[in-house]
């Protein structure tokens, strides 16, 4: 560690030096290390009204630390206590930490080698269940982003010519940033990707028209709005693989129950009944219960996808510029 | 450094890992009204402090675990001097926790201290 730290002079340096030292870092940690720090500085600068910023923020790279002090706590710090906090992932540890205390450890994800165990074993994932869930949600919440983008946008545009033009883009691109972090909790909790839990650093400096300047060249708002309008079509395939796979496999899954009630001539696969054909009920049990699983592997691996797909366009953006 | 230092450095941070937690959760079990990042960190200053946190930065990712474990509960509420500030208060669960923790703590304190000064009770 080298003992000449450069000390900056503003807050907007300080939190410059900050970034600079996460370079690399998860950018979901990143944002939240920046809002973290912005919180300390600014309260701390509130305390002490009658000295100027550069001599605070001396005294508080000894309290709170120096940027790259504070980097290191971060990226130290976070993986320890999340080891610690988080409940084990998978169901299998679930299982095993059954005593209740021994769940806090380091979870070792291993593998089943077999691929029949690896095909059944998606039943005990909760991980799978929660994507399905996100599958079906999706298309409300894709309708949702998507009349709210259009709608904000068109409206924007629209009022650009009247005097509540530029307020009302002003508030409409704050929605966007606030449902941006709304759709990062719904993608951690339920795709389990790691998203930012506080809003992406804002510069307070600088006049109001600078700051819708800022909010317009910022690339994370073009791409949450992108994000947004995506959602229609996606949310749309999202449900319709999800309910179809699940509407099919319970079908097949239901030929046996419908046999025994005597609703057997109502069914028919291949120019013959079900009635005709008595014996189709366990091929057909067996290809819904197999459905089942395959609909569930389709959606952990959706889940994997679009989770990857919400880092990228929600997270990623601010924090490579 | 010398190698004291370097050793003295270590056992800081190893006692410092358990111990954040429990503070945290002790702070915020006798608040009476809820706390946010800056209010918490300044409670630190003075004596604990270099043992505990080495810097007040290391608090806030520790308050956000205690968060998203369900010890503490969060809300967000605007402020005229930087970001909206996130307040934090303690949660049922986080108070039986604390007690536990409480308990566990005292124990620890009691066997180290008989084995430090030494004593034998039989």
């Amino acid at each position: 560690m080298s003992n000449i730290l450069q000390t900056p002079k503003t807050i907007p340096e300080y939190l410059e030096l900050l970034r600079a030292a996460l370079k690399g870092k998860d950018p979901a940690l990143v944002q939240d290390a920046l809002y973290d720090a912005e919180e300390y500085l600014r309260a701390e600068l509130a305390e002490h009204p009658g000295q100027d910023e550069a001599s605070v923020l001396e005294k508080v790279s000894s309290s709170y630390g120096a940027p790259e002090e504070v980097a290191e706590i971060y990226s130290e710090r976070e993986v320890a206590v999340s080891e610690a906090f988080r409940s084990p992932r998978a169901s299998i540890q679930q299982t095993q930490s059954s005593a209740g205390v021994a769940s806090v450890g380091v979870s070792v994800n291993k593998k089943p080698q077999n691929p029949i165990a690896w095909f059944f074993g998606v039943a005990a994932d909760p991980r799978a269940y929660a994507a399905l869930f996100y599958m079906l949600l999706s298309l409300a919440t894709g309708i949702f982003y998507f009349t709210w983008a259009v709608t904000g946008l068109s409206l924007s545009l629209g009022f650009m010519i009247l005097i509540i033009g530029i307020p009302f883009a002003v508030l409409f691109m704050g929605s966007v940033w606030a449902l941006s972090l709304v759709e990062g909790r719904l993608v951690e909790t339920m795709l389990g990707v790691r998203m930012p839990r506080r809003p992406a650093y804002v510069n307070q400096e600088g006049g109001f028209l600078t700051r819708i300047k800022e909010i317009l060249v910022d690339p994370r708002t073009w791409a949450t709005l992108l994000y947004m309008l995506l959602m229609l079509p996606l949310g749309n395939i999202y449900f319709n693989i999800a309910f179809i796979g699940l509407i099919l496999s319970l079908s097949f899954l239901s030929a046996p129950f419908i046999y025994f009630l005597g609703y057997a001539d109502h069914v028919h696969l291949f120019n013959t009944s079900l009635a005709e054909q008595p014996w189709l009920v366990i091929p057909m049990f067996v290809i819904g219960a197999l459905g089942i699983f395959v609909t569930l592997h389709v959606a952990r691996g959706i889940g994997k996808l679009h989770g990857q797909l919400a880092k990228n366009l929600l997270v990623h953006t601010s924090a490579n510029s | 450094m010398t190698e004291t230092e370097i050793h003295l450095k270590k056992f800081q941070k190893e006692l410092s890992a358990g111990m954040v937690s429990l503070v945290l959760l002790g702070v915020l079990g006798q608040a009476t009204e809820p706390m946010y990042g800056y209010q918490i960190a300044k409670r630190f200053e003075g004596a604990g402090e270099a043992v505990l946190t080495g810097k007040q930065s290391a608090l806030y990712p520790v308050l956000r675990n205690l968060s998203a474990s369900g010890l503490l509960d969060s809300f967000v509420e605007p402020s005229v001097s930087g970001p909206p500030r996130r307040y934090y208060q303690i949660t049922e669960d986080g108070r039986a926790v604390l007690s536990e923790w409480m308990n566990t703590w005292n124990a620890t304190r009691g066997f180290v201290d008989s084995i430090l000064k030494g004593d034998s009770h039989e």
